[in-house]
């Protein structure tokens, strides 16, 4: 039985749905991302397994219990939000000692377990500096070992890497997923950051104006997007819309403008108008005649590891980006012929409102 | 050429401070100047104001008891409103900043109103609640709760109370600003961390409006050692505060020079134990807020 559940979550402010019929269920240990663009309700869903908001509809479970009545106080939840929230007035020893203080840990050993969680997160020689005398990066580690001395059955992070770099970023979201190994904490990490959804966690829940859209494993969220949304939210892809023509073997003929493709029959729907999407290291480029179709290079970037070009096609603009392997790459303006793997093309079901 | 760049961006600031700077000489500077003058002077009942200097007027304040009392009650009085307006306003502060808007903008109006009425006339208003026959009296009298009227004009309690009136809006402003400060998040991750909301509020939000509440005092404590409207009027002859004794000395007794000299030790008393109490709190804040 899942350790953290979500049962038909809704929140209303007024008339506005913010987060509407969401359910989870969270393994123990369990590392999983909650991602999707601004406003699409994250912060509340947290807030509400946090205790700081009540949900409108829905129950929440801990182990088994239903927490949804119960006062944040009482729920023993780890929290980062995204702003820290430190208490400015208190050393770094002070602001990690309090959880412990307020569930009556005796001194020495709430002095040994301090020091010990400060050392996990790399802080052991900033124990008396004030927040304000700290880091970005820092002052992060220290909320984040303000919400692990607890021992928290659940660590709840709102976008707590937000607020950093990009360099520094990255080395965080390494050193907290290797913490979060370490500690074995069921976490919840909200984001609007889609490479650290998929590179920090066991499942990513993708969600969009209040709904949960898809909840799998990021390669998989990846590879096998269920919506247009998915697909385009989780990295780049280029889109058609085309409509299935027929079906044998397995396969599926969907019909674009005056092409047909094949693809194979997977998880998305058989028959009718499709979108039919394409990841744009999936594109390949070959010599005109070889193509399922042509395009013209129309700009080509160099990114170091690897080449991105933008395409004019009969299609509108497509993307396409391959490792740099060290040979010369197409030229602008050159004609190019463009395909794929039969099984790298999705069939995904028309979004209301998008083509 | 880079100094002489930085010397002519330094040059308008200063012109264009020039009027107000001199104004401000003008009108504050030379009075006070000439009022510390004349607190060196003599004073004769017959002849007036002589243009010799000692410091004969310090003395005679410094020596006798009647000054010394007055000088006790004014800075008692002082440090009673303090701390009743740092009582009310910081907790009402706090409550108005977490009202919804349209309460929030009525209310903050109402505590902040009284600023727009002139002194006299506010005080004028307590004069006729406070009286043997004011509302106050006949409520209380009415309901049964006293048997003969409650002394409350021309007494210490009754100036506490209107200065605490005229001066809590400063308070609450003080603390407004620096709740404004205050991220709300601090108070959920206190609550996250097992504490209850009274141990949030006393050990999270009250440290962090602390500063707020410190410098509101400063304001209340210099406003109400210098005040004068509210104590002439309602404290009446005999319960006299610094100001009012200078005032008298003024235009009553018509002793200037002693007059100017409880001026200038009101002043300089104030400057005192205000510099000190900063200089106290600066050393407890300085580590955490900077
Ligand atoms: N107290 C509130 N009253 C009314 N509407 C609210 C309230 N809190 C949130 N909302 C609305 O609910 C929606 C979801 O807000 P939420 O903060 O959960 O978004 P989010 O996914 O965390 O976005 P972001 O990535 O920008 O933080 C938003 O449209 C927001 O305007
Ligand atoms: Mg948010």
């Amino acid at each position: 039985m899942s350790f953290l559940r979500l049962q038909g979550l809704v929140k209303r402010f007024g008339d506005f749905v913010a987060v509407d019929d969401v359910s989870l269920e969270v393994e123990k240990g369990e590392f999983v991302s909650l991602l999707g663009p601004s406003g699409c309700g994250k912060t509340t869903t947290l807030q509400m397994i946090a205790g700081f908001e009540e949900p409108s509809e829905g129950r929440i479970y801990i182990d088994g219990k239903d927490i949804t009545g119960v006062k944040a106080s009482q729920r023993g939840i780890g929290i980062v939000f995204q702003s820290y929230a430190l208490f400015p007035h208190m050393s770094v020893f002070q602001n990690v000692s309090f959880g412990l203080e307020m569930r009556k840990v005796a001194e020495a050993e709430r002095k040994a377990r301090v020091m010990e969680t400060l050392d996990l997160v790399h802080l052991g020689d900033f124990a008396h500096r004030f927040p304000r005398e700290l880091s970005g990066g820092q002052q992060q580690r220290v909320a984040l070992a303000r919400a692990l001395v607890i021992k928290p059955e659940v660590l709840l992070l709102d976008e707590p890497l937000s607020a950093l770099d990009a360099k520094i970023r990255e080395d965080m979201q390494i050193e907290l997923r290797g913490i979060q190994r370490t500690v074995g904490t069921t976490t919840i990490l909200v984001t609007h950051d889609q490479s650290e959804a998929l590179s920090m966690s066991d499942r990513v829940a993708v969600m969009n104006e209040g709904r949960l859209v898809q909840v799998d494993m990021p390669y998989q969220a990846y590879e096998f997007p269920e919506t247009p949304f998915v697909s385009s939210f989780l990295g780049k892809s280029n889109k058609f819309s085309g409509v299935v023509s027929g079906q044998s073997n397995g396969k599926l003929k969907v019909k674009v403008g005056e092409l047909e493709f094949e693809a194979e029959a997977g998880r998305g729907p058989c028959e009718g108008p499709v979108h039919l999407s394409v990841r744009p290291e999936k594109l390949l480029l070959t010599a005109p005649a070889e193509g399922r179709f042509t395009g013209r290079v129309h700009t080509r970037i160099f990114l170091g590891n690897h080449w991105v070009y933008q395409i004019d096609s009969p299609f509108g603009p497509l993307l396409a980006s391959h490792h740099n392997a060290g040979i010369q790459s197409v030229a602008e303006g050159e004609e190019v012929g463009l395909t794929w793997a039969v099984e790298e093309l999705r069939v995904l079901a028309p979004e209301a409102g998008d083509g | 050429m880079a100094e002489a760049i930085a010397r002519g961006k330094l040059i308008p600031p200063y012109l264009l401070s020039t009027p107000a700077l001199l104004l401000y000489c003008a009108l504050l500077l030379t009075p006070m100047l000439m009022t510390f003058l004349l607190s060196f002077n003599s004073f004769d009942l017959y002849t007036g104001i002589k243009p010799d200097y000692s410091l004969a007027n310090y003395l005679e304040v410094i020596q006798d008891k009647y000054f010394h009392v007055i000088f006790l009650r004014t800075f008692g009085m002082a440090l009673v409103v303090t701390l009743i307006c740092a009582l009310l306003g910081a907790p009402e502060a706090y409550i108005l900043n977490r009202m919804a808007n349209p309460w929030k903008s009525l209310f903050l109006l109402a505590v902040l109103g009284p600023l727009l009425i002139s002194v006299v006339v506010r005080t004028l208003g307590w004069a006729l609640l406070f009286g043997k026959e004011g509302a106050i009296n006949q409520t209380l009298m009415g309901l049964g709760l006293v048997d003969e009227p409650v002394k409350l004009i021309f007494t210490s309690t009754g100036v506490v109370i209107a200065l605490v009136h005229v001066l809590v809006p400063f308070m609450v402003i003080s603390v407004w600003a620096s709740l404004q400060k205050l991220d709300p998040a601090t108070e959920r991750a206190g609550l996250s961390l097992g504490a209850s909301q009274f141990t949030v509020l006393r050990r999270v939000v009250v440290p962090q409006v602390m500063p707020g509440v410190l410098s509101g005092s400063l304001i209340v404590f210099a406003l109400t050692a210098s005040a004068f409207a509210t104590p002439a009027i309602l404290g009446g002859r005999r319960l006299k505060v610094v100001a009012t004794t200078a005032y008298d000395e003024y235009l009553n007794t018509l002793n200037w020079p002693l007059g100017a000299a409880i001026a200038i030790l009101l002043l300089v008393a104030n400057v005192i134990i205000i510099t000190s109490y900063n200089r106290v709190i600066e050393k407890k804040y300085a580590e955490a807020f900077g």
